[in-house]
């Protein structure tokens, strides 16, 4: 089959009308829960998780990717608004919108921001595309040696890349990892660390391990935290939306070079959205005549991050799709989704499901485009949103992740498991340990583990199989690479630290 | 500020701590077997070692470097967390709705200044809508009342 008639397949499965409806609903309830504070996408996706059960696999899919870049739709709402970012990714819009916000442009600002999300993500689809079947072709020729050191190297890179402390990012990918392990062993069908639980047998819910981990340690940390807030209604409506031809002009630059950031960035594995969005931000501040304008609302300030972001949430697709290896904590969560649905993500699934696989594509125009429609003349809608009490809003979340938990497996003992976890989160947030490697850690590990004994068996036990076929060695050698360039790093800033003090 | 970094040494012991036991449990339960056919105790000794080494040099590093102790809220935690856990105790033998309620008795005061009329309303409008979105709408199994079948 031609790319045409892949491109059509997919349009068809897209348009059908069970797939438009849920495209839809996804891209509503991602923004939705993109505009309140203190809810990101991780907590989204994970909540209505369960609701996805009940749909065809396919249409499920197209649900869940829809509420994901809903969400990034959604999010820069709050941080041009209210300056409360709901991502890191949206910190970056913040600096910039807020200022704007305040200058009684957040009309133009919520304007220009959701184009910018529609162009990156227009890019970063027409990259998927072409890109995907490229590594399709290449990863059918990897072995488990291959796949082994894939996995590792999303690990390390998204503990090296993302912010704050190394060491306890990669703790957290082990403790993802540990996670994973509780359940029957895939090899011998022996039984580890159930501690006699039948519930336990088939291992750890992803849906309730993410609900407590994202859903409830957040609302903990949020609660007398989220204060209420106030709004000047005239400045989102449609009319004050109305970008002057100066912003126009301004906007070219850093929309066409974002775009390319946020693609790149973003198919990377293990570093996702936010980097992209820091680096377009940083490369239009540098490049710019007047870069003190930075931070005091200049337009440019808000057009790279959102283009870059979008566009990268569109390629993270290209190593989850065709390698079945997530970049990130939420292309992870994405990857469990389709587990749980029977489909396994890797270089087969393009030729195995092409209905699937065109279809998801496809159906990410639709609802880039339906987004394009509900974000522009329904923002007052959304603007209402953001202005619910929190003290009304959490119970409610609650009883949505209650019920959500339940309805996995009518199992009482999942309800126990979000709870747990939303302790174990609540805890890490006290001791500053991100939550996101673990999750990472809790979808890769089975298949780490599963590689590397298979690679092991191949090799009869002889570990230098890892090193000596070239492309699991360089992969390897890439990952020692980050391993030891942030250990460089952190050790010239301690010695800046300790010499600046003395 | 402290002179040493107190959270960061917590949470490295709480590291080790975790990850020795998680190492101990699989060597002394679980069959290691050889590298070319590993039993299932092999991987998880590797990753409760590995845990503990992170834990021992994120404590090590702490010892070195000023910080502060870690904050936080035990009682919206604890509020939050029993509405969760009693809204699973409930809901099989009691039903759908008591358990909505018992969340929201026990999880809604967590935010301090919430009048007993809201409470009210909130277990009004979250049952009526968990019914209509989840028995009436997607058609869950699952039970309303113990009564109801």
């Amino acid at each position: 089959m031609g790319i045409l008639d892949n491109l059509l397949l997919g349009l068809n499965v897209a348009l059908a009308p069970q797939n438009l409806l849920y495209c839809f609903g996804g891209v509503f309830f991602g923004t939705l829960i993109g505009v309140l504070p203190g809810l990101g996408p991780l907590a989204a996706i994970s909540m209505l998780f369960p609701l996805t059960f009940y749909l065809e696999p396919t249409t499920a899919l197209i649900m869940l990717a829809g509420i994901w870049y809903g969400t990034s739709y959604g999010g820069s709402t709050t941080a041009i608004l209210l300056n409360i970012p709901g991502t890191p990714v949206n910190a970056v819009t913040a600096l910039d919108g807020y200022p704007m916000s305040r200058q009684g442009r957040a009309g133009v600002a919520l304007f220009m921001t959701t184009i910018a999300s529609f162009i990156g993500g227009c890019v970063g689809i027409i990259l998927l595309t072409t890109l995907a079947p490229v590594m399709v072709s290449y990863a059918l020729r990897f072995g488990s040696a291959e796949y082994f050191a894939l996995i590792l190297l999303g690990l390390v890179a998204a503990s090296t890349i993302s912010s704050g402390s190394t060491i306890k990012s990669l703790a957290m990918v082990v403790l993802g990892i540990m996670t994973g392990v509780i359940g029957m062993d895939m090899y011998t069908g022996a039984l580890r660390f159930t501690f006699d639980q039948r519930a336990l047998f088939d291992g750890i819910k992803i849906a309730a391990l993410a609900m407590g981990l994202f859903g409830v340690a957040e609302i903990i940390a949020s609660i007398r935290h989220v204060g209420t807030r106030r709004l000047d209604m005239k400045t989102v409506r449609f009319r004050a939306m109305k970008p002057t031809r100066d912003d126009m002009r301004r906007s070219v630059g850093p929309v066409i070079r974002a775009s390319a950031i946020g693609s790149f960035f973003g198919a990377l594995p293990g570093v996702g959205s936010a980097i992209g969005a820091f680096m377009s931000y940083g490369l239009e501040r540098r490049l710019s005549k007047e870069p003190e304008r930075f931070g005091q609302g200049a337009i440019e300030g808000i057009m790279a991050p959102e283009t870059a972001n979008n566009a990268a949430d569109q390629t993270a697709f290209i190593p989850t799709l065709t390698l079945g290896i997530p970049g990130s904590a939420t292309m992870a969560l994405m990857l469990g989704a389709m587990m749980v649905h029977g489909i396994t993500p890797g270089p087969r699934l393009m030729t195995d499901e092409p209905g699937l696989f065109w279809g998801l594509i496809m159906s990410f125009w639709i609802g880039n485009v339906m987004l394009l429609i509900l974000n522009i003349p329904l923002i007052g809608l959304w603007v209402r949103v953001l202005l619910i009490p929190y003290h009304l809003l959490f119970p409610t979340v609650l009883v949505f992740v209650c019920i959500g938990a339940y309805s996995v497996n009518n199992n009482p003992f999942d309800i126990y498991v979000v709870a747990a976890f939303g302790l174990l989160g609540y805890l890490m947030r006290m001791l500053d340990f991100p939550a996101a490697p673990l999750l990472l850690g809790f979808v890769l590990g089975p298949m780490l583990e599963e590689h590397f004994r298979r690679a092991m068996v191949l090799s009869q036990g002889d570990p230098s199989v890892l090193v000596t076929r070239p492309i699991s060695a360089s992969i390897l050698a890439l990952t020692a690479l980050l391993l030891f360039w942030n250990a460089l790093s952190a050790f010239r800033a301690h010695r800046a630290a300790a010499t600046g003090r003395g | 500020m402290h002179r040493r970094d107190p959270r960061d040494i917590i949470g490295g012991l709480l590291l080790v701590t975790v990850g020795l036991a998680f190492a101990a449990y699989a060597y002394a339960n679980y069959r290691l077997g050889t590298v070319a056919r590993m039993g299932p105790g092999m991987f998880p000794l590797g990753l409760g070692v590995i845990l503990a080494t992170l834990g021992a040099v994120l404590t090590v590093q702490a010892l070195r470097r000023p910080g502060n102790w870690p904050t936080g809220e035990p009682l919206v935690a604890g509020l939050v967390l029993a509405g969760i856990i009693a809204f699973g105790m409930a809901i099989r033998p009691l039903g759908l709705i008591p358990a909505i309620c018992l969340l929201i008795v026990l999880a809604a005061p967590a935010e301090g200044r919430i009048r007993p009329r809201t409470i009210a309303a909130l277990c009004v409008c979250l049952s009526l809508l968990s019914w209509l979105i989840f028995s009436v709408g997607l058609g869950l199994p699952v039970r309303m009342f113990w009564w109801s079948l």
